[in-house]
């Protein structure tokens, strides 16, 4: 990995392949001069007539919704500042959803129950498969347009924890329902959350806990639970493993029946089991009980609080968050009876959280999001296969993921890493660059014509370059955003820029593509 | 500036602009066409000095990872040994439907498209092969396979340590194919590349209309400096997309009447063939299937997702080899799966998380046709695994010792291997 030149020499050598490319006829870009002229070519102008937030309201507000936009940011000003319209959003039946009149309307198949859905796939009416994206597409609606933008991103949290991929070949016919179990206590206690997901169809089908056995338990199920959703490796062994599929023994759903979730005594492996310190005579052939003490102990295990702790700061905070703040958070959580919205607080007070503004890179749900917020794109109903609203979901797929799509039952990575590879990155601009060209899709949205995004004609360049810095990124511009914008654009900072202007007739996406490629949209 | 020989664009990118220019020029000469560079025109009569920034491959390793812990026993089927049928009773394959047998294995029949590999001697398989102990975490035990080098606390995987082995750093070197994120073996501190398919690989926007090369300029100009993982990316894609135009210029479309079956593995491996044919020093690929977690619905021989996923694997490998043809030649593909599965069947007609498994390696070096590894005997209790007679980075080093030379100790650093025997 080669390390970055200096400033200085960057500018130089800029200067220089300016000059030398004036001769062949280009647009001169750069005055062949000292660095320090250069730079001065490039100072940021101020059009303080489109406001943004404080940098530390516009970080609380940036992680803890699908991207800022200017109504967004007149929301927070209106709620008396981020602080406060953070602590508003965790009550959110107290805000407006915001969605579009009859969005619960546009994919009747959401709402139907697991016989018929299943009934219609059999009948080749409608396949799962085919639900499933539009429970993706609802999802990606949902993030893209609520204004209950904080419980948007706890269930995206919470799903993706307890995850139960999509694609999964039973498990449609109760996924659209598990989602609103999930929705429902996103902002919860972590103790109900784990007994309704656990207890759920769509998850007792993915990890065969439907069709486990009190003859031989199946582990799949047993395993998860204490791996991924509870206490992690490291604290129990694989007789814990054992006994945690015989607790769960008993739940189970009429697959390929009536399709109904229920609970069988004859199928529940009784006698004494231990896991880790909880331990329990387990007498009784109804087992559901002692299961919900189990899940009890086990969302109140110290380890439990560390692991669901940890990982709320990996996703809010960074991804290498301290121990200590791991702990404090984990004291919090254990003292408030597994509670998240405690947490969440402690979390957004802490100074690690306050100094890590831009440290976590978007994944791809979130950049294609981001982007149509960005872009102030209005996106219609489902009214044929190539509307906006199904191609948003190729979009995502194209950066590597789709929404609670990951095949595994770990979820998909909260770290940069995994999403830094080189056909994500390339992927995103090129998703930037067709949602900015407003090439792609074509129907059932509404792009903002190029003049539109001139706030007065004429402007400077420079001006604008600031105006839309504002408007996308929620922030002023910088000199390094107003080269990179001049470079991208052919266009010197100070050029005047009128409605006949090349900018404005043909080359706006070059400029607004340059502001969604930048660090600051490719991060939260 | 101007003596530069694709006309003089700005060296924006100065840390990687050789890598960038010469992979385009190299490109360029190879098309004997014109290509274009930012706002400059080249055009070449493909007799230019052959100043590529990427060499050819010495050789190539294909690395499949069947993801969620593939079912090696019914892979590679132990017949004689009498534990595996009385603790598969539903899910066994029955000895007299083995393809490829020999006194003790034979292969799943619907591994038939494999056939012809296998009696040319270019297919073998090793059994009874994982870590040294049981990891039954999906998770953990990728990590683990793909890291290899238990005890340090740095994360690179054991394909980024072969990577830098040598000195040559082009990201081309390794390449990730398909979707998803590249594996945890590709990790590490030499720049890889990933494209879920070959027409993906470029810079959009960066089209005839740019101005003197703005759009890279641009590009590079925002991520300077950046010190997060996108950063870092951003710099090493630019020279990785200019030296994958060669890729470009290779037709779409399998050849040979290669057939890839549907799905995500058959197109993967037809995009990883064409990647191949562009010849820009691609040495180590990752591919990835699932989902072969069957703690239900294994199936036996007339349903299931055993069989469905075993013929998507087998025609997939297949269809690849075809398709290369002679190009083949340098060709070694090696299938790696984090752990194998329980002995016993349980009672949802699936098997739950084991230890040992095997291995299959093919192409090139191979010494193919044969069954490799030394068998543990199984043992039929509710418990039993496959255990481990050969450990999985032994038949990795054969790979990386005799096809590149690199030694064991460089990409399994601490580790003693056995010699397995599989590679010539």
């Amino acid at each position: 990995m080669s390390s970055p030149l200096a400033p200085s020499r960057r500018t130089l050598v800029a200067g220089a392949g300016g000059a030398a490319l004036a001769g062949a006829g280009g647009a001169v870009v750069h005055a062949a001069a000292p660095a320090a002229a250069a730079r001065s070519t490039y100072a940021p102008a101020t059009y303080a007539a489109t406001p943004v937030l404080p940098a530390a309201q516009r970080h609380l507000v940036s992680r803890f919704s699908y991207g800022l936009t200017p109504a967004l940011a007149a929301q927070v000003r209106r709620s008396g500042g981020a602080a406060a319209w953070f602590e508003k959003q965790l009550r959110p039946s107290a805000v407006a959803d915001g969605m579009p009149s009859g969005f619960g309307s546009w994919w009747p198949s959401l709402s139907r129950g697991p016989k018929e859905l299943w009934d219609r796939q059999a009948q080749e009416v409608e396949g799962g498969w085919v639900v499933m994206q539009n429970y993706q597409r609802w999802v990606l609606m949902r993030r893209t347009f609520t204004q209950r933008q904080v419980a948007e991103v706890m269930t995206e949290f919470w799903e993706n924890h307890f995850n139960v991929p999509v694609n999964g070949d039973l498990a449609f016919t109760h996924r659209a329902a598990y989602g609103s179990v999930v929705r429902a206590r996103a902002l919860g206690r972590f103790e109900d959350l784990l007994l309704a997901v656990t207890t759920h169809p769509a998850m007792l089908i993915y990890l065969d806990g439907a069709r486990s056995t009190k003859a031989r338990p199946n582990e799949n199920l047993a395993r998860e639970l204490l791996e991924l959703h509870t206490v992690g490796r490291g604290t129990y062994g694989e007789d814990d493993v054992k006994a945690s599929a015989r607790i769960l023994t008993g739940w189970w759903v009429d697959l390929f029946g009536s399709w109904e979730a229920g609970y069988r005594t004859e199928a529940h492996a009784t006698g004494p089991v231990r896991v880790m310190d909880f331990a329990d005579d387990n007498a009784s052939p109804d087992g559901r009980d002692l299961t919900r003490r189990y899940l009890s102990h086990l969302a109140h295990h110290p380890a439990t609080a560390a692991r669901i702790c940890r990982k709320l700061a990996l996703k809010f905070v960074s991804d290498e968050p301290s121990e200590a703040l791991v702990a404090s958070l984990a004291r919090v959580y254990l003292a408030n009876d597994t509670a998240i919205v405690p947490v969440l607080r402690a979390l957004v007070a802490s100074a690690e959280f306050r100094g890590s503004a831009g440290r976590k890179v978007r994944d791809p749900g979130e950049d294609v999001v981001a982007t149509y917020r960005a872009l102030g794109l209005k996106v219609g109903p489902p009214t044929q296969g190539d509307a906006a609203v199904n191609a948003m979901l190729w979009q995502v797929a194209n950066l590597g993921t789709t929404p609670l799509a990951w095949p595994r039952p770990d979820g998909a990575p909260l770290t940069g890493d995994a999403w830094s590879s080189p056909s994500r990155v390339l992927a995103s601009f090129e998703a930037h660059w067709v949602l900015a060209g407003g090439w792609w899709p074509k129907v059932g949205v509404t792009y903002r014509r190029p003049p539109a995004w001139v706030p007065r004609f004429p402007i400077t360049f420079r001006l604008l370059v600031d105006h839309l810095s504002r408007t996308v990124l929620q922030r002023p511009s910088t000199a390094a955003l107003l080269e990179a914008c001049c470079l991208a654009t052919g266009i010197a900072p100070g050029e005047r820029i009128t409605r006949d202007h090349h900018l404005v007739r043909w080359n706006m996406h070059r400029l607004l593509a340059t502001l969604l490629d930048s660090p600051a949209h490719l991060t939260r | 500036m101007t003596a530069d020989p694709v006309g003089g664009a700005a060296p924006c990118c100065d840390e990687y602009a050789r890598l960038s220019r010469r992979g385009l020029f190299r490109s360029a000469a190879l098309l004997g066409a014109t290509a274009t560079f930012g706002s400059a025109v080249v055009t070449t009569s493909g007799s230019a000095p052959a100043a590529a920034a990427t060499r050819s491959a010495r050789n190539v390793l294909v690395v499949l990872s069947l993801r969620g812990a593939c079912d090696g026993l019914n892979l590679v089927v132990p017949h004689a040994d009498p534990a595996y049928y009385t603790a598969r009773k539903r899910i066994g394959v029955p000895k007299e439907r083995l393809l490829a047998v020999d006194d003790m294995f034979g292969l799943h029949p619907a591994l038939a498209p494999l056939l012809p590999l296998w009696d040319s001697g270019r297919l073998a398989a090793v059994h009874a092969t994982g870590l040294p102990a049981p990891n039954r975490s999906h998770f953990s035990a990728m990590e683990e396979i793909e890291d290899a080098d238990p005890g340090s606390a740095v994360r690179s995987g054991w394909l980024n340590r072969f990577l830098g082995a040598d000195s040559y750093t082009s990201p081309l070197q390794g390449v990730h194919v398909g979707g998803g994120v590249p594996p945890a073996s590709m990790y590490g501190a030499h720049d890889v590349m990933s494209a879920r398919n070959v027409d993906s690989v470029g810079i959009a926007g960066d089209d005839q209309w740019v101005v003197d090369d703005g759009r890279k300029r641009s590009l590079d100009l925002l991520w300077r400096g950046n010190a997060g993982p996108l950063g870092r990316t951003v710099r090493s894609s630019f020279a990785a997309v200019a030296d994958f135009a060669p890729v470009h210029a290779v037709p779409s479309g399998p050849r040979n009447g290669a057939r890839y079956p549907q799905g995500d593995l058959g197109s993967a491996m037809k995009e990883v063939a064409r990647v191949l044919r562009g010849d820009v020093g691609v040495e180590v690929v990752t591919v990835d299937h699932g989902d072969w977690d069957m703690h239900s619905d294994m199936g036996n021989l007339e349903w299931g997702r055993m069989r469905s996923n075993t013929t998507e694997l087998a025609e997939a490998v297949a269809a690849f080899f075809t398709d290369l043809g002679p190009a083949a030649a340098n060709v070694t593909l090696v299938t790696l799966s984090e752990f194998g599965r329980r002995v016993r069947e349980n009672d949802n007609w699936g098997t739950d998380h084991g230890f040992g498994n095997v291995m299959f390696l093919a192409g090139a070096g191979v010494r193919g046709g044969r069954y490799h590894g030394r068998w543990p005997g199984l043992t039929d209790a509710p418990d039993a695994d496959l255990l481990v007679t050969t450990d999985y980075r032994s038949v990795l080093s054969e790979v990386v010792s005799r096809r590149f030379g690199t030694s064991s100790a460089q990409v399994f650093p601490g580790f003693s291997p056995e010699t397995v025997g599989v590679m010539a």
